[in-house]
């Protein structure tokens, strides 16, 4: 009999507090809206805001009656301190916007220096070509035969390098 | 009956423990690897590296750990397994010599400096972003003004459009809210307050969790769950004075994200100037930030947008395993 009563006990229980839930919530849904409301609402908010201002003027005033550093004392101290962890903030962004800048720059320089050692070797190489095509055409070769392969194609050991991605 | 009064009393017992007090939350070992002022980058290294990094923007209102809940309950910790390298901006708790400081202090000087800092310690020229809530709609300014190393954008549970916000944005029209007072008078907005008016969105919703606690309190799961994401509801920051003055008026008041004409110091909003790939994912329980109101990014975004929605309320949805996997589906796409 107990173990029958319980569940419908709890069940009854739970639609109960679904209907109040629901009742009271549009109810509640409907206040909220008034006009009434809404006005104490504002009217009160306004009350203790003016309490709290009036309340720390009266504090700041005590402090100051008894010569001790007021409350407005101690947040203007603290104000000049952010302003200038502020100004130290901006600064170290600055520094830090230079470094980045400086990073690039040097890196830029290193690829021109190494881009430019690159050229320089590939002259050398073409040269040496030249050079060795010269040494053919002084010992006697036909020029047409001795000129030919070097403009039908590129110096041999010179491609493969410039193909080689480039270090960065 | 017996059972019911056996799991009450081991509900009463857990409570009586103080779960709330006891429960630790945003355990996963990280490094802070910048701190700008009271705001830090975390960053959560994994194994491996198998995805490009994701740099996270949490809310300005409350603290980062919601991404960091329980260790099973955790989307930094999903995200690390899968290996993806994670970097967290917290914002800090402002304190009353914030209460100064403009929208754009947060916008283009700390989220600028945060993201790049972490682009250039995670070696890479450009990085993946992810905006959770009012983070969101802080990194959408923040892209929209100055892309910097940012690659494609995830929005999630992110307002764009906030005269979709519900009862949010009828509450904070200039006839209902008194904002000037509120800033003057309190200098910062408390944590508080703002908690209260959450509460307030859905009043029935202490209701439902107590409920929820009387049926499901004796549930070790839910037990450790209940107390973490309490301890994180109960631990708010506050929002800085005039970024809260101008966060309420141009995007809750004027809706300028939408509407335009809105200048941020000097310079003008305008999401359309922003051209990445952008999603914008809402959950579908969300009474902070309904689907609309987060899905207009594809009316004003200046790049692509994709919109989803993922299983969850507004903070549920980062105890849930449906948001990690939307966020390495996005990552891997």
């Amino acid at each position: 009999m107990t173990t029958q009563a319980t569940p419908d006990m709890k069940q009854m229980g739970d639609e109960l507090y679904k209907h109040w839930e629901r009742a009271m919530g549009s109810w509640w849904d409907q206040v909220l809206e008034t006009p009434a409301f809404l006005g104490a609402m504002g009217q009160n908010l306004e009350a203790m805001a003016g309490a709290r201002g009036h309340y720390e003027k009266a504090v700041d005033e005590a402090a100051e009656r008894m010569h001790l550093p007021s409350r407005s004392d101690v947040v203007r101290v603290a104000k000049v301190a952010s302003m200038l962890e502020e100004r130290l903030l901006q600064q170290e962004d600055l520094v830090l916007g230079l470094k980045d800048q400086m990073v690039r720059l040097e890196r830029e320089a290193v690829q021109a220096r190494i881009e430019a050692a690159e050229a320089r070797i590939e002259l050398r190489e073409t040269l040496a070509d030249i050079r060795a095509q010269l040494g053919g055409l002084s010992a006697g070769a036909p020029v047409a035969s001795a000129l030919a392969p070097a403009a039908a194609a590129p110096p041999a050991p010179s491609a493969p390098r410039s193909a080689k991605p480039r270090a960065r | 009956m017996v059972a019911t009064i056996a799991q009450t009393t081991e509900t009463l017992r857990w409570l009586s423990t103080e779960p709330v007090a006891r429960v630790r939350i945003g355990q996963t070992p990280h490094a802070v690897i910048h701190q700008d002022r009271k705001a830090c980058v975390r960053y959560f290294a994994p194994k491996e590296a198998v995805h490009p990094p994701l740099f996270c923007v949490m809310p300005l209102i409350n603290t980062w750990s919601v991404f960091d809940l329980l260790p099973g309950r955790s989307v930094v910790g999903s995200l690390l397994a899968a290996g993806v390298p994670v970097y967290v901006l917290d914002w800090g708790r402002a304190g009353r010599e914030d209460q100064d400081l403009p929208m754009s202090h947060y916008v283009d000087n700390v989220l600028g400096r945060c993201l790049r800092r972490a682009a250039r310690h995670a070696g890479v020229e450009t990085i993946d972003v992810l905006g959770y809530c009012v983070g969101g709609t802080f990194l959408a300014l923040h892209l929209a003004r100055n892309p910097g190393p940012a690659r494609r954008a995830y929005f999630l549970a992110t307002p764009i459009d906030f005269h979709e916000g519900g009862r949010l944005c009828r509450w904070s029209r200039p006839e209902n809210f008194p904002l000037d007072a509120i800033v003057n008078g309190f200098g910062n907005f408390p944590a508080a307050l703002m908690q209260e008016s959450f509460r307030w969105l859905r009043p029935m919703g202490a209701a439902a969790k107590w409920k929820a606690v009387v049926d499901r309190g004796h549930e070790p799961a839910f037990q450790e769950l209940w107390a973490a994401l309490e301890r994180w509801n109960g631990d708010g920051v506050d929002f800085p004075g005039e970024t809260y003055r101008e966060y309420i008026r141009r995007c809750y008041m004027d809706n300028a994200t939408m509407s335009g004409g809105w200048m941020m110091s000097g310079q003008p909003v305008d999401l359309a100037r922003c051209t990445i790939p952008a999603m914008a994912v809402a959950a579908s329980e969300d009474h902070i930030v309904p689907a609309a109101a987060a899905h207009a990014l594809r009316k004003v975004w200046g790049g692509p947008v994709k919109t989803a929605v993922v299983r969850g309320g507004h903070v549920g949805v980062c105890a849930g395993s449906a948001l990690p996997a939307s966020i390495l589906e996005w990552l891997g796409s």
